[in-house]
């Protein structure tokens, strides 16, 4: 029954994305929403996000075909297939969201070694070149020699491609919101956190009923999803309330553009109350943590947590004008400080979605991957 | 004694028109001691800085450091050098190189305002240029920071990156899009259009045309000090438009130069100094 409502869930959000990426390609950036000054909107949200749970993922991994952790094991495969769909999920919406998509061969080309992105370009290419070379060993060889080593050089990039996205924003010294030394070091934890919240979604709704480890693996990873939720949580009130304290004036406008301002109700209904709350009160009760529809569930509420995390992270920083009578200096299409992703870009970011949805659930049957060994795939 | 320097004025910036009327009406008019540091007084600044350009232009590219001076008690608030800018580069909707900032000060009745041009600021030590991923933007031997629209992929981190919000990313419209097509040369996309989209500009002193999704649409786009003009002995669009004579253009390792005389003027000050950019555009305060 799930999983029919996964097929639907995924087709209906394709459908949809499919009239997004028609006028994307029809009319390039035209009826997209972000502009000059909100430079990046939902499309680089997501890919934060997906992006994260493509690292998250491998991380999560490496606890059966790395560390051989007996009570995770078979979990390492669900876990890579996930990664390496939110991999490409990512990588369509940043592609995507530039402005000229084909000439990405350039990066590798004709690039510039210094810069962060070309850095993430490489990161992003070895971590899928090593993601699938280790999803094919572990599901062909399983004991191949191999397999730890290149598990082990994977879970080292996995740290380096989501630490770099933190960077990426960290390093804009004109962003006081970005440029904090904390920021880029989160990032290797939110990750771990999505790759987790991913997991427990998989498994909640997809983990073989006979499987005798699944109630302790929903357990373990409820437990670990609450816990880096609220460390989680601690970073940001670090980072908010230095900001406030701190007073510099971007940086406070910056927070009360999440706390009370126009992003006031993603912050605290979807991220704090649906996104968190929520799923902790039910995470830390075993009764419903290892009950696998509720650890489904939760799965998804903490991702949604997590995508709209993402959003609130990249928006308001690009919110405050760096100088304050810009605002109304020019004005024009796509020069406004204020963001609300467009239709379009919500269609984009739907069929994103569907492709992830539906490529886990297509590859998770055609690799057998929730079979207690690959070999009786 | 000293030459009557508010009539040298009148004779050599208004029109002749204008100053055979006024002029012997001021013959016996007490006459103001002008500034010594007003430019004006001595010849037409931009005459002074056409004649510099010209002598910069025998040096080497990486012998002239190009550097704007922007005096702020002279800037009247017309936006006539936005628009001169918007024309000269054929800028489409939502591009913009150099706003005019606008500041209303005090409260009533004691209210000004205060207006800041905000051209790129060409920064010595750019931000914009070490993250771009494909080496699309980067400073030239003379010191301006360019874009190379077929190397840039439009990923816009420069955009994110510059402090002065001095990119603007080209999203491909037009401003005749979609107005109603009529039979005069200047109604509608179909026709008007055509002045939009063919040729673009001369911009880095090549010819584009805006078709779907070819560059510049989908690149980020700046100030380049009009390098296309420079390079022909013009001065920017904005410096030759300034009805306030507030912009000076010029070539700062030039010691006799009109800009070298006003940066080391003690009231100079630059935008965001603590960021540690150097801009290249100094204003007068
Ligand atoms: S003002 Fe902005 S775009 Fe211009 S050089 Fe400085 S950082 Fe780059
Ligand atoms: S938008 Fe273009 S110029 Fe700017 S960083 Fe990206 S590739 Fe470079």
């Amino acid at each position: 029954m799930i999983k029919k409502l996964a097929y639907l869930f995924g087709g209906l959000t394709l459908l949809f994305g499919l009239w997004g990426f028609y006028d994307r390609f029809a009319h390039g950036h035209q009826n997209a929403n972000y502009g000059s000054y909100v430079v990046w909107g939902l499309w680089v949200a997501m890919y934060l996000f997906f992006a994260g749970i493509a690292a998250g993922g491998f991380m999560i991994s490496t606890l059966d075909l790395l560390f051989g952790i007996k009570i995770f094991k078979g979990t390492g495969r669900v876990a890579l297939w996930g990664s390496l769909v939110c991999l490409a999920a990512a990588l369509i919406s940043i592609g995507l969201d530039n402005g000229h998509l084909f000439r990405i061969w350039k990066v590798y080309l004709q690039g510039n070694p210094f810069s962060l992105l070309f850095q993430m370009v490489w990161g992003y290419t070895i971590f899928g070149v090593i993601s699938v070379s280790a999803l094919a060993l572990a599901s062909l060889q399983p004991n191949s020699p191999w397999l730890k080593p290149l598990m082990a050089v994977g879970l080292v990039v996995s740290f380096f491609i989501s630490g770099a996205v933190g960077a990426l924003l960290g390093v804009n010294a004109s962003r006081p919101f970005w440029h904090v030394g904390l920021l880029p070091v989160q990032f290797p934890v939110f990750s771990l956190a999505s790759g987790a919240a991913m997991l427990l979604t998989a498994l909640g709704f997809f983990g073989r009923e006979d499987d005798e480890n699944r109630p302790q693996q929903l357990w373990i990873l409820s437990l670990s999803s609450v816990v880096l939720l609220i460390v989680k949580i601690y970073f940001m009130w670090a980072d908010y309330s230095q900001s406030m304290y701190g007073n510099v004036p971007m940086n406070v406008e910056a927070v009360r553009l999440v706390l009370f301002g126009e992003y006031w109700w993603a912050f605290w209904i979807l991220q704090v109350l649906v996104g968190s709350l929520i799923p902790l009160v039910f995470l830390v009760q075993r009764k419903y943590a290892t009950h696998n529809h509720w650890a489904g569930w939760m799965g998804i509420l903490l991702l949604v947590g997590y995508a709209v995390a993402r959003g609130l992270i990249i928006f308001p920083a690009l919110s405050v004008p760096e100088l304050e009578a810009l605002v109304h200096a020019f004005s024009g299409p796509h020069l406004t400080f204020h963001y609300f992703p467009s239709l379009m870009e919500w269609a984009v970011t739907s069929g994103t979605i569907g492709i992830a949805v539906l490529g886990f659930l297509i590859g998770s049957e055609k690799f057998n991957l929730f079979s207690p060994t690959p070999k009786e795939a | 004694m000293s030459e009557p320097k508010e009539a040298s004025i009148l004779t050599k910036v208004a029109s002749e028109v204008f100053a055979g009327v006024i002029a012997p009406a001021l013959e016996n008019a007490p006459l103001i001691q002008a500034a010594e540091d007003d430019v004006l007084a001595k010849e037409d600044v931009l005459v002074r800085m056409e004649r510099e350009l010209k002598r910069a232009l025998k040096k080497t590219p990486a012998e002239r450091r190009w550097v704007m001076v922007i005096d702020l008690r002279r800037c009247v608030g017309c936006h006539a050098c936005t628009i001169a800018c918007v024309a000269e580069n054929k800028l489409p909707p939502g591009i913009v190189y150099r706003p005019v900032l606008t500041e209303e000060i005090g409260k009533y009745p004691n209210v000004t305002y205060r207006f800041l041009p905000k051209p790129c600021m060409q920064c010595e030590n750019a931000p914009c240029t070490p993250v771009c991923p494909v080496n699309a933007t980067y400073t030239n031997e003379e010191g301006v920071i360019v874009v190379d629209y077929d190397q840039c992929i439009g990923c816009r981190a420069c955009i994110s990156a510059c402090p002065y919000a001095s990119r603007t990313f080209d999203f491909g419209l037009n401003y005749t899009d979609k107005t109603i097509d009529g039979l005069a040369m200047t109604l509608g996309s179909k026709q008007a259009g055509k002045y939009e989209t063919a040729g673009a500009a001369f911009e880095y002193g090549e010819r584009r045309e805006r078709k779907h999704e070819q560059s510049p649409i989908g690149n980020v786009r700046k100030c380049h000090f009009c390098l296309h003009r420079i390079k022909e002995g013009i001065l920017p669009a904005c410096t030759t438009t300034c009805i306030g004579r507030a912009t000076f253009f010029g070539d700062a390792n030039d010691p006799d130069s009109l800009v070298s005389e006003l940066i080391a003027k003690p009231n100079v000050m630059r935008l965001k100094e603590d960021l540690g950019t150097e801009p290249r555009v100094y204003y007068l305060v």
